[in-house]
């Protein structure tokens, strides 16, 4: 057992002995040239060639072997040049190697001599290479062949004649070079093939390697051909392709096509390509079933595309036909019809292939027409006509998630997301919305996702009507419960993100126009009110915020737009209706504030009949706080906005100011908590004094001692609080209160009642034990006292002082 | 007069005219050694001079007369005492009398018809000599020299190739062509070999030139194979479709012209053995006769290279065609009798089921031990070829060559077509 050789030791065993023998006659071979014994040399390389002849080394084993030997042989050619040069010919050599008796080290010799009176007569050329390429067929073996054939190849790369008009008719022009090649090309494509064909099945696996191996030999004798310059478009299209398709086609081998026509693809000039894409791509319909056309297309495609990149566009796309016009090439017109004719006769081709298809097709599309849409939209057109075939052969109606069908479907909608960077583009084409249908409820959140960061990101304005409802078609997912939507609420905080992302798009939704942009807004509503409470939340807001800054903006237009204060009317009665959808939705908190923030927004612009209006808007967030907000802590934040709300409103008059600020105050001590009510009772002080900050006038409703009521309540509901720390805190922020509202004017808060809420203070907080609340609450006060001691030494003349006030 | 009969004795010396310009060609002797001679051809003249130098000179020589012979004969190894003289000519120089001096006799054989070639094989020789006596009482005074002769042929440049389809049914068909059925020594042999059916798996194939001598006749015939050249010509396994080419060139073996029924004593025959060895080294082959010939040296093309002489084939359809040739040419090579008309026979009866006895059991060395052949294709009835095709069949039978020797029996040497079945045309006139 453990003396058995593993086969790769077995190779080295056999490698390592070949490649001694060929040591050996390339040294005896160097000799016997030294001496110029010619005829020995040929001996000793005729036996070194012989080590080519064996049978029992892997291909890659004999790569070496063969480098070893054809390195050896370039001695004996360059010491034949050099002896041919000096005018001493041995006469016929050519003929006298063909004596060896065996074929193999025969045709290495005869190539070897044969290229070396080539190079010394160039007259000989066209029929040596004619010769050279015929003999070769006498090695039939696959992997001799190749490595016979890939040495006449190398050999033969600095001599083949690349002119159309030889000098000597002899010396062949191109065309003999191609014929050379594409000769040799078929010949070696032939063993190549058979190579598959040949052992065991059981050594399927390991002879598809080995070939994939060998494949670049086959490959070279394209590369051989691409860079014979004097190859015309003409020439490529009349000699060259027809020669390599036809070989391609006719080899029926799976391996071989794909491999070639990428070949093809990669090797010659993308002029050479566009000239010839009608009988390149039908010959691709001809290919046998276990070739991966996709990958060939694709590869053409992209070569293409980026081609007519590189130019930028500038791509000259016209090619002489055969009788001499020029003409533009439809490229995308070629594609597609192949494209299409390819799928139809490929039944068995995967689904997903057909996409992928589809996908570079659009790519193409958009990189080289840029300026036609209506192609890409025929591939979408396409592309949802085959999702159509899908279902029906699958039975669902969407592609189901992490299929492969559904990746291809995925890269081809975001494709042009990403190519165009605008949704505007986007909904011009027709079939891009029904496209996303076909994913599947995730996958359309997805895509949904990824056009919106696509549109915030590229911050593009989404500026009629019309735009808005296609933008929000293609949304779909987003705006409105789907069929095909998980039941639970499987993960709230995605969908807030996602709702989240889709209100930042609504801010997205303007015009520069006004009353365009009132249209936009109620269309927008219109859309968005079908999704439901859930949605509605994250979706009304920006539309709230965007008509009142439309409002805004028609107050900034009255001069020019006699119908503002209509037109003002209206957009708040949208607001109201909208913000009343949500209160529908049971809602409360997020409604309340859009109503006091529409109350703000309405004093502001003062159009006619507007205290009305803001009062129904505070009345109605009021009685939002009144039915619907039960929370305590909600409660005091409510009612601080709305106290804080009324305290910014200047429009209103007695009749309406009375009622409001009597609730509120009612409201604040009807709070559950004690601090609570302490602050909410001290904050509606503001309610009754408001100070003549920024330049406004007095206010005519100021009542200094209802203010003082207030404070003084506060006080004495702080007082009723148990916790001595709350209440000193709760006595410290009323004392800033007081300090505030004297600044602003109200005299009824003399200095000594500020002393008293400050002895008071120093009472409580010497009862307390030293904590970190506590020190707060005393820094707090000490920065207050602190202000107050700045003020008493350098007063501020547009306020109250402090007269009378010592602070010790 | 002298006493001493033995007193007297001289040397001969044969010179030839122009001795120094004449051409030189290397012969084998007896013993294998080669030897280079002077040249002559057929028709030539040979002349030169018989120089007698006299041992002691001043005493003379007596003699009953001094002549010279040409002459050409056969020597069969198996019958060394007798030899068979085709030609013998004499010339008298003297007189019987006396020689007193040295003597220079010149002589000349005008325009002698040497009708064969010089040959040494292995069982049979076949040279010319000069021999000059001086008669004497008791012990003649001889002397011989060898010359070379070479038969000179030429042959229309256009000549029938041979093109042939054969192979064991089901197993394998092939179609050869070679480009000529005759061949002159510096020769290059141009062909091809076609691919029709491989359903074995051929490991390489070669040509290889036997030179077959027959000597004597009847029940004293022999025969000897031998194994000139082999030459492979492909390597691996072709797949049906595939075309190989031959190219061999003939001036570097050691070939001599194909020579038949020479004075009914011998023959050299040239046969070009396709081989094909399968991966069990099993070998398949076909034999078939070419001609060889001397070609005069003035005419020799100028060598390299050699290609453009390739066969080409118009179409394989058209090839396929015409040979609907047949014949299990299974001639089991009995030493003394490679019938042809055997070999017709079984061509009626085309699929002979014992083509395929072991061919494992095959020597290389011993071509004529081979049983199994490489059988000529057959005739299948599903293979209908419209009839009309035999038309175009170029005749396999060998039309005799103008210059050609008429002593020379023509055998239809290529006898597997078909057609040939019918009484034998009128191509073998001289048997």
């Amino acid at each position: 057992m453990t003396n058995q050789v593993s086969p790769v030791e077995e190779q080295e065993k056999l490698l390592e002995e070949a490649l001694n023998i060929v040591k050996v006659q390339a040294f005896q071979m160097k000799r016997c040239l030294d001496k110029s014994k010619l005829m020995d040399a040929l001996k000793h390389a005729s036996t070194m060639l012989g080590e080519l002849r064996t049978s029992l080394l892997s291909p890659k084993s004999y790569y070496e072997l063969y480098m070893a030997i054809t390195d050896e042989l370039r001695h004996l050619e360059l010491y034949l040049l050099e002896e041919f040069q000096k005018g001493r010919k041995v006469a016929d050599l050519y003929e006298l190697v063909q004596y060896a008796g065996n074929i193999v080290p025969r045709l290495y010799l005869l190539i070897t001599v044969g290229l070396v009176y080539i190079k010394t007569n160039t007259n000989l050329r066209r029929d040596l290479l004619k010769d050279l390429v015929e003999m070769c067929r006498g090695v039939q073996h696959p992997l001799r062949g190749l490595f016979l054939r890939n040495y006449l190849l190398q050999c033969t790369r600095n001599v083949l004649p690349d002119t159309h008009e030889a000098p000597n008719e002899n010396e062949g022009t191109v065309r003999d070079a191609v014929d050379f090649v594409l000769m040799n090309f078929a010949e070696m494509n032939k063993l190549w093939v058979r190579m598959q064909h040949q052992g065991h099945s059981r050594d399927k696996e390991r002879r598809e390697r080995e070939r994939s191996e060998l494949r670049i030999l086959v490959g070279t004798n394209l590369v051989r051909l691409s860079q014979l310059e004097s190859v015309t478009v003409e020439d490529y299209r009349r000699m060259v392709l027809p020669g390599i398709l036809e070989q391609v086609v006719s080899c029926r081998d799976a391996i071989a096509q794909e491999y070639l026509m990428e070949c093809i693809i990669q090797v010659f000039p993308d002029e050479f390509h566009l000239a010839n894409l009608q009988p390149f791509l039908k010959s691709c319909a001809e290919l046998q079933p276990g070739v991966n056309i996709k990958n060939i297309i694709i590869a053409l495609i992209e070569r293409l595309a980026s081609y007519s990149q590189r130019n930028e566009g500038n791509m000259n796309l016209s090619v002489v036909l055969e009788d001499g016009q020029e003409q533009e090439v439809q490229l995308f017109e070629v594609f597609s019809d192949q494209v299409a004719a390819i799928t139809q006769s490929r039944v068995d081709m995967p689904q997903e292939d057909m996409l992928s298809l589809q996908l570079a097709l659009l790519k193409l599309a958009q990189r080289c027409h840029p300026d036609k849409l209506n192609y890409v939209d025929r591939v979408l057109a396409h592309t949802d006509k085959i999702c159509t075939d899908i279902h029906q052969s699958s039975g669902q109606s969407t592609l189901e998630h992490h299929t492969p069908v559904f990746k291809e479907l995925m890269k081809i909608i975001k494709l042009p997301c990403d190519h165009y960077k605008n949704i505007l583009v986007l909904i011009k084409l027709s079939n891009y919305a029904p496209l996303i249908r076909h994913l599947s409820y995730q996958g359309r959140v997805m895509i949904a996702v990824h056009l919106i960061n696509d549109v915030l990101e590229t911050n593009t304005a989404i500026s009629t009507p019309q735009d808005v409802e296609a933008v929000l078609g293609l949304l779909d997912v987003l705006v409105k419960d789907q069929p095909d939507q998980p039941p639970s609420e499987s993960d709230v905080e995605d969908f807030v993100e996602e709702q989240g992302l889709l209100a930042r798009l609504i801010h997205h939704f303007k015009s520069d126009s006004a009353d365009q942009q009132y249209l936009i807004t109620s269309t927008a509503r219109k859309i968005l009110q079908g999704g439901g409470a859930r949605r509605i939340q994250h979706t009304f807001p920006p539309l709230v915020f965007h008509a009142y800054r439309l409002a805004f903006v028609y107050k900034d237009l009255k001069d020019q737009d006699e119908m503002w204060e209509k037109k003002c009317q209206k957009i708040f009665q949208f607001c109201h209706q909208t913000i009343t959808m949500l209160v529908k939705a049971e809602l409360a908190e997020l409604p309340l504030r859009l109503y006091l923030q529409g109350a703000l927004a309405i004093s502001e612009i003062g159009f006619a009949n507007h205290e009305t209006i803001a009062y129904e808007f505070l009345s109605q967030a009021f009685s939002l706080y009144e039915d619907e907000i039960s929370d305590s802590k909600a409660q005091l934040a409510a009612i601080t906005l709305i106290i804080a709300t009324f305290e910014q409103i200047n429009c209103f008059g007695a009749e309406n100011a009375e009622p409001m600020r009597t609730q509120c105050a009612l409201a604040a001590s009807k709070l559950l908590k004690k601090p609570d009510q302490s602050r909410a009772v001290a904050l509606c002080s503001h309610l009754f004094w408001k100070g003549t900050r920024d330049g406004r006038p007095v206010w005519a409703l100021n009542d200094a001692s209802r203010a003082l009521d207030c404070l003084k309540k506060a006080a004495r509901v702080a007082q009723q609080c148990m916790d001595g720390g709350v209440q000193a805190q709760l006595l410290a922020e009323l004392l800033g209160r007081y300090a505030l509202l004297r600044e602003r004017g109200n005299q009824s808060l003399t200095p000594s009642l500020i002393d008293a809420i400050i002895q008071k203070i120093r009472e409580e907080l010497a009862n307390l034990d030293q904590s970190e609340e506590v020190e707060q609450i005393t820094k707090h006060f000490h920065n207050t006292l602190q202000h107050l001691k700045n003020r008493i030494e350098s007063p501020d003349p547009e306020s109250l002082g402090y007269e009378g006030l010592t602070l010790s | 007069m002298s006493f001493f009969g033995f007193g007297q004795t001289a040397d001969i010396e044969i010179v030839f005219d122009d001795a120094d310009k004449r051409k030189v060609a290397e012969v084998k002797t007896d013993d294998g050694k080669k030897e280079k001679l002077l040249l002559y051809y057929d028709g030539e003249t040979v002349s030169g001079k018989v120089n007698v130098t006299l041992r002691k000179p001043g005493s003379k020589l007596e003699h009953q007369g001094i002549k010279v012979e040409l002459i050409g004969q056969i020597e069969l190894f198996y019958d060394r005492g007798n030899h068979h003289e085709f030609i013998s000519l004499v010339k008298e120089l003297a007189r019987p009398g006396d020689l007193l001096q040295h003597t220079s006799y010149p002589f000349e054989f005008a325009n002698v018809e040497k009708p064969y070639e010089v040959y040494t094989g292995s069982n049979v020789r076949l040279r010319y000599f000069l021999r000059a006596t001086i008669v004497r009482r008791l012990t003649d005074i001889t002397k011989e020299v060898d010359i070379a002769v070479h038969t000179l042929c030429s042959y229309p440049d256009v000549l029938n190739s041979i093109k042939m389809e054969v192979g064991i049914e089901d197993c394998l068909h092939i179609e050869f062509e070679y480009n000529k059925s005759k061949y002159h020594l510096k020769d290059v042999i141009v062909g091809k070999i076609y691919f029709l059916l491989v359903r074995i798996k051929i490991k390489h194939m070669e040509i290889s030139i036997i030179k077959r001598e027959t000597t004597g006749s009847g029940p004293n015939t022999f025969t000897e194979n031998e194994t000139v050249a082999k030459y492979e010509i492909m390597d691996g396994a072709p797949v049906r479709g595939e075309s190989i080419p031959i190219r061999v060139f003939l001036a570097g073996y050691d070939l001599t012209p194909t020579m038949r029924d020479i004075n009914n004593k011998f023959s050299v025959r040239y046969y070009l053995n396709l081989v094909l060895m399968d991966t069990e080294d099993r070998r398949y082959f076909k034999q078939q006769e070419v001609i060889l010939w001397r070609k005069s040296d003035k005419s020799r093309l100028p060598l390299h290279p050699h290609h453009p002489q390739t066969v080409s084939y118009q179409g394989h359809q058209s090839l396929r065609k015409q040979s609907v040739s047949s014949d299990d040419n299974s001639a089991r090579a009995t030493p003394s009798n490679p019938d042809p008309e055997n070999v017709m026979q079984r061509s009626v009866s085309p699929s002979m089921p014992e083509k395929q006895n072991g061919p494992l059991q095959m020597e290389r060395e011993k071509p004529e031990a081979f049983i199994d052949k490489l059988a000529g294709a057959h005739i299948n009835e599903n293979d209908t070829n419209d009839t009309s095709d035999e038309i175009e069949e170029p005749k396999p039978v060998e039309k005799l060559p103008v210059v050609d020797k008429p002593l020379i029996a023509e055998k239809p040497q290529i006898a597997e077509k078909p057609t040939l079945n019918r009484p034998e045309p009128a191509g073998s006139p001289n048997q």
